[in-house]
């Protein structure tokens, strides 16, 4: 019935398939291609000071030597707090693999934590918000004009709350996502429709069943794209934190290459990062998705 | 032929009253909101009853109070003075014995057609297995077997409400209360819907209550017809609809029909016009003061 | 009054919330005092409170904020002029639209600030290193919504133009801008609230410039009431800055 009527003719050819492909596939090859080869140019050329355009070979063996990376014993043995008299709290375990993977796992567990702490007091306080009128215009303002600041400005005050070790960073993170993640569960509450509510009234739900049966499936959308962009943000405040303070981590990697002035090092780093952050939030995006098409 | 009914007294002759004569008992509601403008008494003084297995249609122009009467008797509206019982027992929130249909759409989106239907069910804690096959009778007898894992956004508006409806009949309640269900149809859709529930009202023997604004509905479908004043609230007129039983569509071009039409828009349309000139002079004042 | 009735009323909330946010300070006090929470860790507000006085009369406040403004202005107006003409280029472009808009969306989203090492490597340890990381951050959301506010026009109000005959340059300049153009404000709105961000962040991350460097400083000569006072006035400039972004939009929106 949602589908009658649909006329099946044959496609007009198009420019692009007498190679055999789209020709929108067609221009972003060539847009690659293009840069790539402009890249080159700049490289040979010497125009700016050698390293800071490295020819693509030169990056390509950095990327290769970044991936298969000097093998290391990657143990990890820190210690969370002491913060307001608790903790201090360990962690230890050992493996032996290349240096990147043990320095991206080290920065995935400070997203992971900082995304499950600032998330999870995220959605709880825009529930809160979300559902209680006169709760929602006393506080909400300040969620509202405190999220677009930098967060990295807050960093110096968490080393002091939770020392040089990893809990700054997870601190970090965790501030980044909670404002996004809070005001869009805020924003999603307000705009359940009135009368799916008064339907659960009339079946006489419990507050456990409306919450779980009809509040949350009815804002699973704007949930999930507040995580989405949470996920974002919580990457780079921890990532920033850690370039800034650090010895561990993808951006402990990426300032240290810097430092040391090894540009191919460098690039190779930075576009594994960028690989690495975009191929998650797609990841995020086709889960949310998924679960959309599954429940519409 | 029109006459008017006796209403029930209050009291405990009331309740005697009530046992006797309907299910549903409405007595002497009184609902007043504080607006900016003013105490506002939306339903003033309204009671009915409704008798066991009836379909007791209650119309008016907009703004005299129906879905005001609807949330109240609903049990999702309180501060007001009088009582609502149903056999015997106050209303006091949403009781289980009363099924709500409301105006707008309210299938959930992100659940199938049967999981839908079976929402009261799984609210009360039946299996999984157990509501399901509950649901598809339900389904069935709205005429949408077959369609039980589509998704509402790939049924018509028609079809929507249909769902909503068989998810409230799901519940068996003893009285089903529907808050004007096909307002947002077309004509068509309307005559045909109200066919199928003329249908499944006479087999399950239903007792109903309908508000509407739409005479014609209200003809085709109801044994009696409570007609309201404009704001506030108030019952102007009992009409007993003395068309023969089992009813279908075809019954619009019967001259009856024809005149209990017009006897019930000439009640309306006093009470319709007085409405529109008081929207307009509020228009007017409003438009003065900024 | 009912208690019902006080909620409601337009005070009720702003009280609140401001009521809440010095009930938090005065405990924060206390707690400090009483030594519940180390002190050397977190400043006393009481001490909090002159060290503004003393930031901004001794720090140069004054230059610092024409600093970090003249960074935020100018990476503004390159991503106004570039984003508004990129987008223009796509919309005319359908071909190139099509192929890069995903990506164009997907920078938005990625950590591009993290490239501040490279610029600092291209630009040295000047303003133009932050300036052009705020051009960065900022152009995507003006790209995109330039694109969107063309390509969002209604197409009634196309064929309104087209059954007076106008031109495709008279189409552009009479209807398609003037509709779009809402929506390009929020891009720009959006564009200039991640540029300000990166402005202030990069400051802070390579110790330059004009108030994120400020806090750098402080921070790191142990100055911990100057550092809480020098973040508290960030926040400020921020809000304040977002709020008159705010105003702007509105009082070029006024229909809505």
């Amino acid at each position: 019935m949602a589908e009658a009527g649909r006329l099946n003719l044959p496609a007009a050819p198009k420019a692009g398939t007498m190679i055999g492909a789209e020709p929108v596939t067609v221009v972003r090859a060539a847009i690659i291609v293009f840069i790539l080869l402009f890249w080159e140019a700049i490289a040979q050329s010497g125009l700016l000071y050698r390293d800071v355009v490295p020819s693509l070979l030169a990056i390509g063996t950095a990327i290769v030597k970044v991936l298969t990376g000097p093998v290391i014993k990657c143990s990890a043995e820190f210690g969370i707090g002491p913060f307001f008299g608790f903790g201090p709290y360990e962690f230890k375990w050992e493996i032996i693999e290349p240096e990147l993977y043990c320095h991206l796992g080290r920065t995935a567990f400070e997203v992971g934590i900082g995304l499950l702490v600032g998330g999870l007091s995220g959605l709880l306080i825009g529930l809160v918000l979300g559902g209680n009128r006169v709760l929602s215009k006393s506080f909400e303002p300040y969620l509202y004009y405190l999220g677009p600041t930098p967060k990295i400005i807050f960093f110096p005050v968490m080393i002091m709350w939770f020392g040089v070790g990893p809990g700054s960073k997870i601190a970090m993170g965790a501030i980044s996502c909670f404002f996004p993640i809070a005001l869009s569960t805020a924003a999603g509450m307000r705009q359940i429709d009135k009368v799916l509510i008064r339907v659960g009234h009339s079946f006489r739900a419990n507050a456990w069943q409306m919450a779980t049966k009809i509040y949350l499936p009815a804002m699973r959308h704007p949930t999930i794209n507040g995580v989405r962009l949470g996920l974002g943000v919580a990457i780079i405040g921890t990532l920033l934190a850690e370039t800034k303070l650090s010895n561990r981590g993808v951006g402990f990697l990426i300032i240290q290459a810097y430092s040391l002035f090894d540009m191919p090092r460098m690039y190779a780093m930075l576009i594994v990062l960028f690989v690495v952050a975009i191929g998650a939030n797609a990841l995020v995006g086709r889960l949310g998705g998924l679960s959309a098409i599954r429940q519409r | 032929m029109a006459s008017v009914a006796t209403l029930p007294k209050s009291g405990a002759a009331g309740a005697q009253a009530a046992a006797d004569a309907g299910i549903l008992v409405v007595d002497e509601i009184v609902k007043q909101f504080d607006t900016p403008e003013g105490p506002l008494i939306a339903v003033d003084r309204v009671s009915l009853s409704v008798r066991p297995g009836e379909f007791l249609a209650v119309i008016g122009p907009s703004g005299c109070g129906k879905s005001t009467l609807f949330n109240i008797i609903g049990g999702l509206l309180d501060g007001y003075q009088g009582a609502v019982t149903v056999g015997g027992e106050t209303v006091r929130g949403p009781h289980p014995a009363i099924g709500m249909v409301f105006q707008e759409e309210s299938t959930f989106p992100w659940r199938t057609l049967i999981e839908n239907v079976a929402f009261p069910l799984e609210i009360a804690g039946m299996s999984r297995k157990d509501r399901f096959v509950k649901a598809k009778k339900f389904i069935a007898l709205v005429g949408l077997s077959g369609f039980e894992n589509r998704y509402p956004a790939e049924l018509s508006g028609g079809m929507r409400q249909r769902v909503a409806i068989a998810r409230t009949l799901a519940s068996e309640p003893k009285i089903l209360l529907m808050d004007e269900p096909f307002a947002s149809l077309d004509e068509q859709t309307r005559l045909l819907l109200g066919d199928k529930v003329l249908q499944i009202q006479q087999d399950l023997k239903q007792t109903t209550l309908l508000i509407t604004h739409n005479i014609t509905e209200a003809v085709q479908l109801a044994d009696r017809i409570l007609v309201m004043t404009y704001r506030p609230g108030r019952v102007k007129r009992m009409v007993e609809i003395d068309l023969p039983r089992p009813r279908s569509s075809d019954v619009v071009s019967s001259e009856a029909f024809g005149r209990y039409v017009a006897q019930i828009w000439s009640d309306l349309r006093e009470e319709a016009t007085r409405g529109m000139q008081d929207e307009e002079s509020r228009t007017l004042q409003a438009g003065d003061a900024s | 009054m009912s208690m019902a009735a006080v909620t409601r009323t337009r005070i009720f909330p702003l009280a609140l919330g401001i009521g809440a946010l010095a009930a938090a300070i005065l405990a924060a006090e206390v707690l400090i005092r009483v030594g519940v929470i180390n002190r050397f860790i977190v400043p006393l507000p009481s001490q909090i409170v002159p060290a503004f006085e003393r930031v901004i009369v001794e720090e140069d406040i004054v230059e610092r904020f024409r600093l970090t403004f003249f960074e935020a202005f100018t990476a503004g107006a390159m991503i106004t002029v570039v984003g508004v003409s990129l987008g223009f280029l796509l919309f005319r472009i359908n071909i190139l639209r099509q192929a890069t808009e995903t990506w164009v969306a997907a920078l938005a989203s990625a950590p591009t600030v993290l490239m501040y090492p490279l610029f600092l490597v291209i630009f040295g340890r000047s303003a133009w290193t932050i300036i052009m990381m705020g051009f960065v951050a900022g152009l995507p959301p003006v790209i995109l919504k330039t694109i969107e506010g063309l390509a969002g026009t209604r197409r009634v109000l196309i064929n309104v133009g087209k059954s007076f005959k106008l031109t495709g340059p008279q189409l552009f300049t009479k209807i398609l801008f003037p509709a779009a153009l809402p929506t390009i404000f929020v891009g720009i709105r959006l564009g200039l609230i991640f540029t300000l961000i990166n402005v202030v962040g990069v400051e802070f991350l390579i110790n330059f410039g004009g108030l994120g460097q400020l806090i750098n400083d402080l921070a790191e000569r142990y100055d911990l009431p100057g550092t809480y006072a020098a973040i508290c006035f960030v926040i400020l400039v921020s809000v304040c800055f977002f709020v008159l972004t705010e105003r702007v939009e509105r009082w070029l929106r006024p229909v809505d």
